[in-house]
């Protein structure tokens, strides 16, 4: 397929325009049509009530340790990534990491070459890079393989044995995507729409013009939208039973002058039992194991409501006229500007399935 | 000059900001003019701090005068450390007759009473605050002058603040300076902060009180923005009476200005939607923090724009009220260090 000459990608403003890279008839369905929903002209598609859609999410806590190697979730738990969401990448195989490590080394040091300043620590050092799949956290058969990048920095003088320090790493995944969406993509497309980077920023964008150049795709700061922060909220919070919370914390900023910074910290038995009680009406309904397994977006705004008005009844303030910034348990912790931690591996694919979904939804595409 | 002496030099030195060395020097006045003019205080802090030891050596200054030097420039700095509000209770019949050299001298000996080894410096400043230094030493080792505590005590009135103090040292504070203040108790006032001009101005109330009035036409909204007549003057008047209730509540003017407060909650859940939480015996724990570069201003804020509403009747209107900012809530009556408060439904 030809490039085009200058180093801009843009994506396509309509699916049209991705009609005419894709050698078959079907033309790629824009996500949001998947979901029913009218807008394909629109830019962005103020459609701000289909957000999240699926407001039932089946809730289960996955002991993943024993499908993923252990080594690869030592090093995604217990670590804050930056996220950004990625539109389709043409012709990414999961056959071809060696030759990738190797291309993208060659990138720094040729980015380092023209002046850009990628010194991490060290004057001479050089890159290593390693591209590796994480198998076993792929939920279902439209997924596409996690890939983890991890970049090493190599002194020039080091020893045969001495361990190679990481200085950047970060993974490409998409679990539980829309299957629907999913299908609809062309042939030579592969959807792997969440990514999270750790490490030096600098190094962060030099992966993203790689990537760009490399795959013809875009990245976009993915924001952790004051919904979802609320389902992460109820979600650990269900967990509380078979994982100690230790607490809830939710940061609230308030829009005056100077600004106001609010942290409510609950204790985490009496939020446990606030959001049995919200949930108390329809788990008492259904006999259905797989009902009960998934909870509705109305509940989880229930148990954030009783939050916010026991806060009112003492303060007369309205936490709503602020903005939900920060959501913190010893399961993980997630903010508003995109930026996540999973500190327990048992809840780590419900989480990235939300934010998956997020990160589907973002796309402009 | 020994070796103690000289180390508390460098990091005074070092502590103190380069343009604030000269004032700070020429306040403590015990460099001869000649010496003052051999320091170019152009020069690096390193070459200044080699030149000021040389000096100190060669007029063989002793850990006093060091000390003296870091007294003036923390009462002209004080807001390095986190100020805790202590207060004194149960006056004796002549706790109000205290003045200085009394207290000074009662001070202490009381405490060089409780403690053998201690080191005290007791200063009054211009604003009727007395700063005290306290070096604390034990039965063994002699005062140790890197880890000083200060208090700063108002005479006449109750109110001590303490920076510095370890848990171990405090009883033995709290025992000096309650025998010579002549009070029968010190106890928590629940009030710290970065600011010590903040906490003493909040619990002092040296700030700018408004008092409910009847016609509040006196404190004028400075809203300038004349798009609609009618919709302005509409708006003006509840903006108006807005902002009157939100500088009863807070003050007027300049604040104090507080960083956080803290409130322990351990009241129950009460909310006729959620029956099974409303029906629960137990409280519901949470802890939340306000926090900001001026809180009172920003607490005062909102409730002149209306988020928050009833500012009077809230707990945060306590923070100026009762001049505290770690409370306890709690349904029951009154526990010894808690505030109690029935939120009304």
């Amino acid at each position: 397929m030809e490039r085009p000459q200058n180093s801009v990608v843009r994506t396509p403003p309509n699916s049209t325009a991705v009609q005419r890279r894709s050698k078959s008839k079907s033309y790629r369905q824009s996500y949001r049509s998947c979901l029913g929903a009218a807008s394909r002209l629109g830019l962005t598609p103020g459609l701000t009530a289909r957000r999240l859609n699926s407001s039932r999410r089946a809730l289960k806590s996955h002991i993943i340790t024993e499908k993923v190697n252990p080594d690869h979730l030592a090093l995604l738990v217990k670590r804050e990534w930056r996220l950004s969401y990625i539109t389709p990448l043409h012709q990414f195989r999961h056959t071809q990491l060696k030759r990738y490590s190797r291309q993208l080394s060659a990138f720094i040091a040729a980015e380092k070459q023209q002046g850009v300043a990628v010194e991490v620590e060290g004057s001479q050092s050089g890159f290593r890079v390693s591209f590796s799949v994480v198998q076993g956290l792929a939920a279902t058969d439209d997924d596409a393989e996690t890939v983890l990048i991890q970049i090493f920095s190599r002194p020039v003088f080091a020893k045969q044995d001495e361990p190679q320090k990481s200085v950047w790493s970060g993974w490409l995944t998409c679990i539980n995507g829309n299957p629907e969406y999913l299908q609809s993509l062309p042939k030579g497309f592969t959807s792997l729409p969440l990514f999270g980077g750790s490490g030096a920023e600098v190094l962060t964008s030099l992966v993203k013009s790689w990537f760009q150049q490399t795959f013809d795709c875009c990245f976009g700061p993915l924001e952790i939208n004051h919904t979802s922060l609320q389902w992460l909220a109820a979600l650990w919070t269900n967990c509380h039973t078979e994982s100690n919370l230790q607490h809830l914390k939710m940061i609230w900023t308030l829009p005056v002058v100077p600004p106001l910074q609010i942290t409510y910290t609950i204790n985490p038995q009496d939020a446990w039992e606030l959001w049995m009680s919200v949930r108390k009406d329809r788990l008492e309904k259904t006999e259905d194991e797989e009902e009960a397994g998934s909870i509705d977006i109305e509940e989880v705004m229930r148990f954030v409501q009783g939050l916010k008005s026991h806060f009112y009844r003492h303060f007369r303030l309205d936490l709503s006229a602020g903005n939900l910034n920060q959501v913190s348990t010893a399961l993980g912790s997630a903010k508003f500007s995109g930026k996540i931690k999973i500190s327990n591996s048992r809840y780590m694919i419900t989480t990235l399935t939300l934010l998956t979904e997020c990160a589907l939804l973002k796309m402009p595409v | 000059m020994d070796d103690s002496a000289r180390r508390l030099l460098q990091r005074l030195i070092r502590r103190i900001p380069a343009q604030m060395l000269k004032p700070t020097l020429d306040k403590w006045d015990r460099l001869t003019a000649a010496h003052r003019q051999s320091m170019d205080f152009t020069e690096s802090k390193w070459a200044l701090t080699e030149k000021l030891l040389a000096i100190c050596e060669e007029n063989e200054m002793t850990v006093k005068h060091i000390t003296e030097l870091e007294m003036i420039h923390v009462i002209e700095n004080p807001d390095h450390s986190m100020w805790y509000a202590l207060q004194l209770v149960d006056p004796e019949d002549d706790a109000h007759s205290v003045e200085l050299t009394q207290f000074k001298e009662q001070f202490k000996s009381h405490l060089r009473e409780l403690i053998r080894h201690v080191s005290i410096k007791i200063k009054k400043h211009t604003d009727e605050a007395v700063w005290i230094r306290i070096a604390w030493g034990d039965s063994f080792s002699r005062p140790n002058h890197l880890k000083p505590t200060y208090v700063v005590h108002h005479l006449q009135t109750p109110y001590v603040f303490v920076t510095s103090l370890t848990s171990k040292l405090k009883p033995l504070l709290s025992q000096a300076l309650v025998l010579s203040t002549r009070y029968q108790a010190i106890k928590d006032a629940s009030l710290s902060g970065r600011k010590l001009t903040a906490i003493r101005d909040l619990l002092m109330r040296q700030y700018q009180q408004v008092f409910p009035t009847k016609y509040p036409s006196s404190l004028v909204e400075n809203n300038q923005n004349a798009s609609n007549i009618l919709i302005n003057k509409e708006q003006a008047e509840l903006a108006a009476s807005r902002h009157q209730k939100a500088c009863e509540a807070f003050g007027d003017g300049m604040l104090p200005q507080l960083q956080s407060a803290v409130y322990k909650l351990e009241t129950k859940f009460r909310d006729h939607t959620n029956k099974t939480m409303t029906e629960r015996e137990e409280a519901f724990r949470c802890v939340v923090k306000f926090a900001s570069t001026n809180l009172l201003e920003s607490l005062r804020h909102c409730a002149s724009s209306g988020i928050s509403s009833t500012p009077g009747t809230s707990l945060l209107s306590s923070i100026p009220l009762k001049g505290r900012n770690y409370f306890v809530i709690t349904d029951n009556g009154p526990g010894p260090s808690s505030q109690t408060r029935q939120p009304p439904n």
